[in-house]
C-alpha cells in the first residue's frame, strides 16, 4: 500500500485547511475555530500514524524528480516524525486556547489563517528532504510569523514584527547561499544525493559558516537574538507557539538534520558552536535576570535554553543528542505553558511589568500551580521531564570530556534557576498590587495545566520519548558515522 | 495567424475612429477587453504549433513573424497586463473623450507589443518599437499636468537618443552582415573575426536597450514617466511596455542572435548588479509610493540583465522567467497603488496608514505582489530569483550571485516599509471612511495575485510544462 499520502496529509492538510478559515470565518467563528483545531489535529493524527513504522526501523519517502535537483522529496524518518508529533502536539493544544484569548481582538480570520498555516510550513519544513523546498518552507514559517507578530496593529509592534521578518529573512538568505555552495560540491539539493556524495569529502567551513547564520538567526541564538523578546508584543499564544515552543526549534531542527544527520562537521565547529551556545545562554539569562516584563524575561530563558539544545547537539555523542532531542519535546512543553500562563496574567491583570504585580496566587491559584510546574520543568528540577533533558545533555558532554563548558552550563542552568524563580515570587508571592484578577477563562486555564501535567508526566513517562528518539538517533548518527 | 496578432488591433483602431465615432465610443471598451483577453487565452492554452509563421516578401523587404517560446510567454504577460490596464483605465479616467483616446492608444501599443515580440528582424523590431514607444509618450501625457508632460518630455528625448543609437547599430549590421534578419546576422557574426565595428555596432544597440529598459545608470526618465503617467498607464508602462521594449529584445539579441561573448556579458553583470542595489537602495528611502515602486522596477530589471549575464542556457531562462513573474508582481503592485490613490487621492506614504483594515482585497494582493517580488516562497519570484542565483554560481560569478541574494533583503526592506505605512498598522483617523476599491480595480489585482500564487505553489506543474519545453 502506498502510504505517501500520509506525508500529503500531515502537510498539505494544513496549509490548504488555512486557505479555508477566512471564508469559513464569515459563515461562523466557532466553525473556523473548530476547523482550526481539526486541521492541526489531522496533522498530529497522521504524524502518530507513523510511529510504529519508525520504531520498527522503516522509513517513509515521496519523491518526485525535478531538474536541476530541485526533487520535491518528502521523508519521514524519525527525526523529521518526532519533531512533526512535538510540533503539531504542542500547536494543538495552543490553538484550543486561543479559542478564549483570541476572541476579543479583531482580524481573528488572519489570526487563525496564519497560525494553521504556519502549523502546515512547519510540517513541511521537518519534512522535506531537499535544501530548497526545506527553504521554501522555512521563509513561509518566517512570513506567518511576520503577520502574527504584528497582529495588534500598533506602529511598534509593527515596527517590530519587519524587524524580526528582516533578521531572520537576512539569516535565511545567507543559509541559501550556504546551500547553493553545497549544490556546486554536490550538483544536488536533494538531502539524500547530498549525503552521498559527501560521505568522502567534508562540507566546506565557508557553506557551515553560512548556514549557522541561518540556524541561529531562526533560534534567536547570539548574536541574532534581539528580535526574539521584541516579538513577545504579540498575543501570548503566537509567542506560545512561534517563539517558544516551535518557530524557535526550527534552528535547531535543521542543525540536526543537516550537520548531523546527513554531513559530517570539521572538528573545529565542534568546539566553536558550544561556545557560542554557552555565551547566548550565559548572556541571555543575565537579561532574564534583570528584565522586568513578564514576557520579555520568558523570551529571554528561550534564547538561553536553546543554547543549551545547540550544545547537546553540537557534542555529537548519542547521550547528549538523545538530550538536544528531549530538551527540543520538554521545553517546548514547558515553554509554552509559561507564555500561556503569562497570557493570562496579562490579559486578566492588563500589566506586563512584574514589579507591579504581586499576590496573584490568591486569585489565581490554578495558575500559579500550572507555572510553577512548568518553570520546574525549564528549571531541570526532578521528577519533571526538563530534568532528564538537562541531565543527558550534561552527562553526554562530560562523558565525552567536556568539563569546563560543561561548568559554563551549569552556571547557566543555576541562573535559570534563580530568574525563574525571581519570576514567580514577584508575580504570585507577597502583597497584592493590583485589583483582584480572576482567572476567567476556564478553557485557558486547562490548557495550562494541561502542559504542566505533561511535563510531569513526561519526567515520569521518560522512557517512552527516550525509545523513540534513540530509534531516531540510530538512523541519523548510524549512517553517518 | 502570427500577423493577426497586429493586424487586428491596428484594424480596430481605424474602425473605432470612422465617421461614426460616437457609436463606437461604447464598444470600444469592451473590443479592447476581448482583444486582449483572447490574446491572454491563445498565449496560454495553444502550443508554438498553433503560430505558422508568417512571411511577406516584397522586392524591397522582408517582413517575417514567428513565435517561439519565448515570444509566447511575452505575448501571454502583453495580454494579461493590457487587460489590467483596460480595466483600471476604465475606472480611473473619467472624462469620455480622454477614455476613449485611452482605448485607442492602448491597441496601439498592443499592436506595438505584439509586433515587438513576434517579428524576426532587426529593423521591424526597430518600427514597431518605435511605434509602442510612441503611443506611449501620449499616454504618460494623457492628463496634460505639468509633471506628466515634463515626464513625457524627458522619455521622449531618452528615447529618441536610444533610437538613435540603434538604428545606427542596425546600419552597421547591415553592412557587416548583408542583411537584417535574425538567423543572417547571427550567422554572420559567428563566422565573421570579431571586429571593432560589429563590436561598436553590439555595444550601442545595448546602450539603446538598455537606456529603453530603464537599467541603473541609464534611468533617468523611468521613476518620472511612472510617477507621473496616469495609474492605468503606469501599470501598462511598468508591467511590460518598458519590459518589452527595453529587456525582452535585450534577452532576444544576447540570448539567441549573438554569440556568447564574455566581454559583453561582464558588462550586463556589472550593469545587472548596479541596477539591483543602487535601485533598491533608492527606492527604500522614498514617500511618494509610485516612486518606490518604480525604483523597484530598476532593481528587478537588475535580476534580469544579470541572469541574461551570466551567459549559460539557465541563466537565460532564469531571466525570461524573472521577466514574466516581474510583469505580473509588478503591474499588480501598480494596480494596488492605483487603488490606494483613487480612493483616498494621495500617494505620500507618510499619509496613508492602516488601509488593509478597509481595503483587504488591496491590502492582501499587495502582499502577494511584494512578497513575490522580494522572492519570498511559495510565490513564483522565488522560483525565478532562485534560478538566476543557482545559474550566476553554477557560472562560477560566486560574488554576483551572493549580491543578489543578500539584496533580497534590501527588498525586503523597502517593502516592509511600504506595508507599514500604507496597509499595516493602525488606521488613521481621517482615513476611516476609505472604502475597498471598485470591482473594476479588484479584478486585475485578483488576477495577477492568483497567476502569482498559482505559478509558485504549482511549481513542479510550471517546471513540466514550461522549463522542460524549454529547454528541449
Amino acid at each position: 500500500m502506498n502510504y505517501a499520502f500520509i506525508l500529503f496529509g500531515i502537510v498539505f492538510i494544513p496549509i490548504a485547511g488555512s486557505l479555508l478559515l477566512p471564508v469559513a470565518g464569515r459563515i461562523s467563528s466557532r466553525l473556523r475555530n473548530l476547523l482550526a483545531l481539526f486541521f492541526v489535529l489531522c496533522s498530529f493524527a497522521f504524524s502518530l500514524t507513523l510511529i510504529p513504522l519508525i520504531l520498527s526501523g522503516g522509513t517513509l519517502t515521496f519523491s518526485k524528480e525535478l531538474a536541476l535537483g530541485f526533487n520535491f522529496v518528502l521523508v519521514a524518518d524519525g527525526l523529521a516524525v518526532f519533531m512533526a508529533c512535538v510540533s503539531s502536539f504542542i500547536s494543538a493544544i495552543i490553538v484550543l486556547y486561543s479559542f478564549d484569548y483570541i476572541s476579543h481582538y479583531e482580524n481573528q480570520n488572519e489570526y487563525y489563517f496564519m497560525m494553521v498555516l504556519f502549523l502546515g510550513s512547519m510540517m513541511g519544513l521537518v519534512l522535506s528532504g531537499n535544501l530548497i523546498f526545506l527553504y521554501f518552507f522555512w521563509e513561509m514559517t518566517a512570513l506567518a510569523s511576520w503577520r502574527l507578530i504584528g497582529f495588534f496593529r500598533e506602529k511598534t509592534h509593527v515596527l517590530k514584527a519587519d524587524k524580526a521578518f528582516l533578521v531572520t529573512i537576512f539569516g535565511a538568505l545567507a543559509m541559501l547561499i550556504g546551500f547553493i555552495t553545497i549544490y556546486s560540491q554536490t550538483g544536488s539539493f536533494d538531502l539524500a544525493i547530498i549525503k552521498e556524495s559527501l560521505k568522502t569529502i567534508p562540507v566546506t567551513n565557508l557553506a557551515v559558516l553560512l548556514i549557522l547564520a541561518g540556524i541561529f538567526s531562526k533560534s534567536a541564538t547570539l548574536p541574532f537574538h534581539t528580535w526574539l523578546p521584541d516579538a513577545g508584543v504579540a498575543p501570548s499564544p503566537v509567542t506560545a507557539m512561534l517563539h517558544a515552543a516551535i518557530l524557535v526549534k526550527i534552528g535547531t531542527y535543521v542543525f540536526a538534520r543537516l550537520f548531523l544527520a546527513t554531513f559530517t562537521l570539521d572538528a573545529l565547529w565542534h568546539t566553536v558552536i558550544p561556545i557560542i551556545a554557552a555565551a547566548s545562554a550565559l548572556v541571555a539569562a543575565g537579561a532574564a535576570l534583570i528584565e522586568k516584563d513578564l514576557k520579555r524575561i520568558i523570551a529571554y530563558s528561550t534564547i538561553s535554553q536553546i543554547g543549551f539544545i545547540f550544545f547537546g547537539l553540537a557534542v555529537g555523542n548519542q547521550a547528549a543528542i538523545a538530550g538536544g532531542l528531549l530538551y527540543i519535546l520538554m521545553h517546548g512543553l514547558a515553554k509554552a505553558g509559561l507564555f500561556l500562563c503569562a497570557g493570562i496574567i496579562e490579559q486578566n491583570t492588563g500589566i506586563r511589568d512584574i514589579t507591579k504585580m504581586g499576590g496573584l496566587f490568591r486569585t489565581m491559584p490554578v495558575t500559579a500551580v500550572a507555572f510553577l510546574g512548568c518553570a520546574f520543568s525549564v528549571m531541570g528540577i526532578p521528577p519533571f521531564g526538563g530534568f532528564f533533558s538537562k541531565y543527558l545533555v550534561f552527562s553526554g558532554a562530560i562523558s565525552n570530556g567536556r568539563i569546563a563548558i560543561s561548568l559554563v552550563f551549569l552556571v547557566g542552568a543555576f541562573m535559570t534557576i534563580l530568574y525563574l524563580l525571581r519570576l514567580f515570587n514577584l508575580v504570585f508571592m507577597g502583597e497584592p498590587q493590583t485589583s483582584q484578577a480572576k482567572e476567567k477563562s476556564r478553557m485557558m486555564v486547562a490548557c495550562v495545566m494541561l502542559l504542566a501535567i505533561l511535563s510531569l508526566a513526561g519526567g515520569i513517562l521518560v522512557n517512552y520519548p527516550v525509545r523513540f528518539i534513540q530509534t531516531a538517533i540510530q538512523g541519523m548518527v548510524g549512517m553517518v558515522n | 495567424m502570427t500577423s493577426l496578432l497586429i493586424l487586428i488591433p491596428l484594424f480596430s483602431v481605424m474602425v473605432l475612429n470612422l465617421p461614426s465615432r460616437t457609436m463606437m465610443r461604447r464598444f470600444a471598451f469592451w473590443l479592447s477587453l476581448i482583444l486582449a483577453a483572447s490574446q491572454v487565452c491563445l498565449a496560454a492554452f495553444f502550443g508554438t504549433d498553433l503560430w505558422n509563421n508568417a512571411n511577406i516578401s516584397g522586392s524591397f523587404f522582408q517582413f517575417n513573424l514567428a513565435v517561439d517560446n519565448l515570444s509566447r510567454v511575452m505575448l501571454f504577460s502583453i495580454g494579461i497586463v493590457v487587460l489590467a490596464a483596460i480595466l483600471a483605465g476604465r475606472e480611473l479616467i473619467k472624462d469620455e473623450n480622454r477614455q476613449f483616446n485611452f482605448t485607442n492608444l492602448m491597441l496601439l501599443i498592443l499592436a506595438g507589443m505584439n509586433g515587438v515580440v513576434t517579428t524576426v528582424d532587426v529593423f521591424s523590431l526597430y518600427v514597431f518599437m518605435e511605434i509602442t514607444a510612441v503611443a506611449s509618450f501620449v499616454l504618460i501625457s494623457l492628463q496634460k499636468d505639468r509633471d506628466a508632460l515634463e515626464a513625457s518630455f524627458k522619455y521622449i528625448i531618452f528615447s529618441a537618443l536610444a533610437s538613435v543609437m540603434m538604428l545606427a547599430a542596425i546600419a552597421l549590421l547591415l553592412m557587416v552582415s548583408g542583411e537584417t534578419g535574425f538567423p543572417g546576422i547571427s550567422h554572420a557574426l559567428s563566422n565573421l573575426p570579431t571586429s571593432r565595428l560589429t563590436l561598436l555596432a553590439v555595444s550601442i544597440f545595448i546602450c539603446g536597450l538598455f537606456i529603453k529598459g530603464g537599467a541603473m545608470p541609464f534611468h533617468g526618465w523611468l521613476p518620472d514617466a511612472y510617477s507621473a503617467a496616469p495609474a492605468p498607464v503606469s501599470i501598462l508602462l511598468a508591467g511590460i511596455v518598458t519590459k518589452t521594449l527595453g529587456i525582452y529584445t535585450l534577452i532576444r539579441i544576447v540570448g539567441f542572435v549573438l554569440s556568447p561573448n564574455y566581454a559583453l556579458n561582464n558588462i550586463l553583470l556589472l550593469v545587472g548588479t548596479i541596477s539591483i542595489v543602487a535601485g533598491a537602495l533608492a527606492a527604500l528611502g522614498q514617500k511618494d509610493l509610485k516612486r518606490m515602486l518604480s525604483y523597484s522596477s530598476i532593481s528587478q530589471v537588475g535580476y534580469i540583465i544579470i541572469g541574461l549575464g551570466c551567459g549559460t542556457p539557465l541563466g537565460i531562462f532564469g531571466a525570461i522567467f524573472h521577466l514574466f513573474n516581474h510583469s505580473i508582481f509588478k503591474s499588480l503592485l501598480f494596480t494596488n497603488s492605483a487603488a490606494v490613490e483613487s480612493r483616498t487621492n494621495t500617494r505620500n506614504m507618510e499619509e496613508l496608514g492602516g488601509l488593509a483594515e478597509r481595503m483587504p482585497c488591496t491590502g492582501t494582493t499587495s502582499i502577494i505582489g511584494f512578497l513575490s517580488a522580494a522572492g519570498i516562497p511559495p510565490l513564483s519570484g522565488f522560483w525565478s530569483k532562485i534560478i538566476i542565483v543557482v545559474a550566476l554560481w553554477q557560472a562560477g560569478f560566486h560574488a554576483y550571485s551572493a549580491i543578489a541574494v543578500m539584496a533580497g533583503a534590501i527588498t525586503l526592506a523597502y517593502f516592509l516599509s511600504m506595508q507599514r505605512r500604507v496597509f499595516f498598522g493602525k488606521i488613521k483617523e481621517e482615513l476611516k471612511s476609505t472604502k475597498e476599491a471598485n470591482f473594476n480595480l479588484l479584478l486585475p489585482a485578483l488576477l495577477l495575485a492568483a497567476i502569482t500564487v498559482g505559478a509558485g505553489i504549482l511549481f513542479p506543474f510550471v517546471h513540466d510544462t514550461f522549463i522542460t519545453s524549454f529547454f528541449k
